[in-house]
């Protein structure tokens, strides 16, 4: 590991008081710059307490957080969240400020001149895809839920602060316009390339957004954090199986493309003859493994024909090739796993 | 005289932003500790504010030792009782008066048909607060010449403001979706009034009549000035004779007075309260 | 139509005073209103995050609210003397309950959420408070200081009652000269403009209340 961890949780605990068990147990946790870490699990494991430790909404009665590898347990809260965007699932609008007003409210608290102020509100509000000349005068209550969010989003990203926690920031959201911010979300983070520990209880959505998920159970104890690959093709524990759930083989199938693989020859309309039916269906090599299967489901072929760019059949994709390339992934965490228990 | 107002509107910022939720729960937990904390803390206060009253009376040696005024304007059987007799008369057929008539009226008022003036009524009857209950007096006075029941026809009108509100205020904030369920099973609008609408509504109206019942208690403060007795006559003689015993007397009782009532309104309002609201 | 063309002329008759009157009343209530909105207002805040200070507060509150404005006026005297003062101690306890009661509503209407981002911001308790939960409140607050207002316009009628003055003096001077000529006119001029001032003071305060609350906030 030679980059320094953008955040450093250092046995970190949270002990209400009044209760004698911690809900935050000494986690220690390495969040690595321009990554989305995605804190997921049970509700009431903690995750959102784990999140509010970081910014010191909640303070932590035990262990040490650092940014950057300077120690910010003890500097001042207010000073510290304004470097921190911090976006929730109620999002919080200000109800009595326009949209603009909304956005430029951190800039303004770090007396930035009201020119650069009213560049960075129009610039932020183009990138979530508001026109600023629209909405910038616009209440909350004048927006949809999904705009909300974009504005809430915007808000977090007011003073460019490198780390963004995000607590379930997607979870209100009908389906459908969940799906496209996440979307945008991680094509704008593609852009930006902000440390971001984000917190769901939706594993799916931990799999879609997270560059490594850490899935945690009571008293936010860490029982595997890892790629999403490496957690669906390894789960370390009974815990994290039963957590990911059912059809975890399926759901690593997404993660690989077709494109990647040593296809199968495609030898003319009849010419895999011998080995059975011929494949009917076409899927692009771009496709992901999942999809390839869908296809092969849907046409009831067991394989399917790649297209390549010009349209033209480049091979076929087996259902042996998806096995396969699951095994080679189980295989690769597996090692994975014995190396770093061998080096311990 | 404005107690229902700001849960009315309350009820409605409430509506509009559903993150609120949350935060209205903690009001009406607060709420609650208040009105519980007020039926807790009134009967110490009227106790204690009994007991000065007593010793202080005793103090003053009325009949005995007290300056001639103060012991004529004090004693007992020729002055306070009956004033205090007059004072509650007054009150309890002035409440009565205002629930016969008001509760009726805004249940009319809610019906379908007249509803659209209900909002302008409600208007009508917040603005009414500004209306000096002393002026209202007078000009009743020269209307209907002097006497209790002149108070009594006064203390009517400036009274059943509060009520008519409270009443069609409570039967509008009934839950439309639960007048539609009451309709679905096959009850007539008037099975839905009685049997859904005013049950529901009765937490409400009861506060409203507490709060006629306490306007009435303290406009027959006044009953005095028009002939009507009361015990507005011993603070009178208290101020026009400059004797601060006197006007203290006959301060404390009156506060008194309001104090136990409005305490046992308190208890009606808690104890009409439907279960489960 | 008789009535209130002798009515009209005996306005017209006493303009001056009737204008003095006003204005004496008006200052009275507005006095009040003042400092009762300062100490309430500041009240609110201080006792909206303490559950027993709050229920306090309201409790005792709501209590000078119940006792009668006479009797309330009157308990002043012995340490005031007669005069403006003692109807004005009473009914500046009489205007606490209404904008307390509404001070700490707003505040606890303000969604947890907004107070949560505003803090994930890194707003300090004092700018969470200016910039955030006073302006949200705000509206709720007006809306107390207007209920205040009537109500005290209505009662300071009865300070003529302890030796104080305002347009209660109209009223009673028709009361002593009951019978003789312009004393009903006198008790009318004396309510009329009791109303007309409480209802011209709460358009003033209702147009306050609109252009001082956000737009974001309007139903």
């Amino acid at each position: 590991m030679a980059v320094e961890p953008k955040i450093r949780l250092d046995h970190v605990s949270k002990v209400y008081p009044g209760t004698d068990t911690p809900a935050v147990s000494e986690l220690t946790l390495d969040i690595d710059p321009g990554e989305i870490l995605v804190l997921v699990g049970p509700s009431g494991c903690g995750k959102s307490t784990t999140l509010r430790l970081i910014n010191r909404m909640i303070e932590p009665t035990g262990g040490r957080i650092y940014l950057d590898g300077d120690d910010v347990t003890d500097v001042n809260p207010d000073q510290l969240r304004r470097r921190i965007g911090y976006v929730i699932q109620q999002i919080g609008l200000f109800p009595h400020q326009t949209i603009a007003e909304n956005v430029a409210t951190v800039p303004k608290m770090l007396k930035w001149e009201k020119k650069k102020i009213s560049a960075r509100v129009d610039e932020l509000l183009d990138m979530v895809g508001l026109d600023p000349r629209v909405y910038g005068g616009r209440y909350p209550k004048e927006l949809s839920g999904g705009q909300a969010q974009r504005v809430g989003v915007a808000r977090a990203l007011g003073a460019d602060p490198s780390i963004m926690l995000m607590d379930e920031p997607f979870g209100a959201i009908d389906p459908i316009t969940r799906e496209s911010l996440q979307n945008e979300f991680l094509r704008l983070q593609d852009e930006l390339r902000k440390t971001i520990v984000f917190v769901t209880h939706d594993i799916d959505e931990a799999i879609k957004m997270g560059d490594r998920i850490a899935i945690l159970g009571k008293q936010s104890v860490v029982h595997q954090a890892d790629t999403p690959e490496r957690i669906l093709a390894y789960p370390v524990d009974d815990f994290v199986r039963s957590f990911i759930g059912a059809g975890t083989a399926m759901k690593g199938l997404a993660f690989e493309r077709v494109g990647d693989l040593d296809l199968a020859p495609f030898d003319g309309p009849n010419g895999n003859g011998e080995s059975g039916a011929e494949p009917t269906g076409t899927i692009t090599a771009d496709a992901t493994l999942y999809e390839a299967l869908e296809e092969m489901l849907r046409t009831a072929d067991g394989k399917t024909i790649v297209l390549d760019d010009s349209g033209e059949p480049a091979g076929v994709v087996e259902l042996s090739h998806l096995s396969d390339a699951l095994r080679t992934a189980q295989d690769e965490a597996r090692r994975h796993y014995d190396e770093l228990e061998a080096a311990s | 005289m404005s107690e229902s107002v700001a849960p009315v509107i309350t009820k409605r910022r409430a509506d509009q932003d559903d993150a609120a939720k949350a935060a209205v729960v903690s009001v009406t937990s607060t709420t609650r500790l208040w009105r519980r904390f007020s039926l807790l803390l009134a009967p110490v206060l009227i106790v204690a504010l009994a007991l000065v009253l007593w010793f202080y009376y005793q103090s003053l040696g009325v009949g005995t030792t007290a300056q001639i005024q103060v012991s004529s304007a004090l004693d007992w059987d020729t002055k306070l009782r009956p004033q205090l007799t007059q004072h509650l008369t007054i009150a309890f057929w002035s409440t009565l008066l205002v629930i016969a008539i008001a509760v009726p009226l805004g249940v009319l008022l809610t019906r379908s048909g007249v509803r659209k003036i209900g909002p302008a009524v409600l208007t009508v009857a917040n603005s009414g607060q500004a209306l000096p209950a002393y002026g209202l007096l007078i000009i009743f006075l020269a209307l209907l010449g002097q006497g209790a029941r002149t108070v009594i026809v006064a203390l009517v009108v400036y009274a059943i403001l509060p009520v008519l509100r409270n009443t069609m205020v409570g039967l509008d904030s009934v839950d439309r979706s639960t007048l539609e369920a009451g309709r679905g099973m096959g009850m007539t609008r008037l099975q839905t009034l009685l049997r859904i609408e005013l049950p529901l509504a009765v937490p409400v109206i009861v506060a409203g009549i507490r709060t006629a019942m306490i306007i009435n208690i303290g406009m027959a403060t006044l009953a005095f000035l028009i002939g009507g007795g009361g015990l507005g006559i011993t603070i009178n003689s208290g101020l026009k004779l400059n004797q601060d015993p006197v006007l203290l007397v006959g301060a404390i009782m009156v506060a008194l007075v309001a104090l136990t009532f409005d305490w046992l309104g308190a208890l009606a309002e808690r104890f009409l309260h439907p279960r489960g609201l | 139509m008789d009535g209130l063309q002798s009515w009209w002329s005996y306005v017209v008759g006493h303009s001056d005073d009737v204008f003095e009157a006003t204005l004496e009343h008006a200052q009275i209530t507005v006095t009040v209103v003042i400092l009762a909105t300062v100490f309430s207002v500041a009240l609110g805040i201080y006792v909206q995050s303490r559950p027993t200070s709050k229920a306090i507060a309201l409790a005792i509150s709501g209590i000078f609210l119940t006792i009668p404005a006479l009797a309330l006026f009157a308990l002043f005297i012995p340490l005031v003397g007669p005069g403006n003062s003692p109807a004005m101690m009473a009914l500046f306890l009489y205007a606490i309950l209404p904008i307390l009661r509404n001070t700490v509503t707003g505040l606890d209407e303000v969604s947890p959420a907004v107070v949560e981002s505003a803090r994930g911001m890194g707003m300090s308790p004092a700018q969470q408070l200016w910039r955030v939960r006073l302006p949200l409140a705000w509206p709720l607050i007006m809306t107390g200081v207007r209920i205040s207002t009537l109500l005290t316009v209505g009662i300071a009628a009865i300070a003529i009652l302890v030796g104080g003055g305002g347009l209660g003096v109209f009223i009673q001077g028709g009361l002593t000269r009951l019978g003789l000529p312009n004393s009903v006119e006198s008790v009318w001029v004396g309510t009329v403009f009791t109303v007309v001032l409480g209802l011209a003071l709460d358009a003033v305060l209702s147009l306050i209340q609109r252009l001082t609350s956000s737009r974001g906030l309007r139903a």
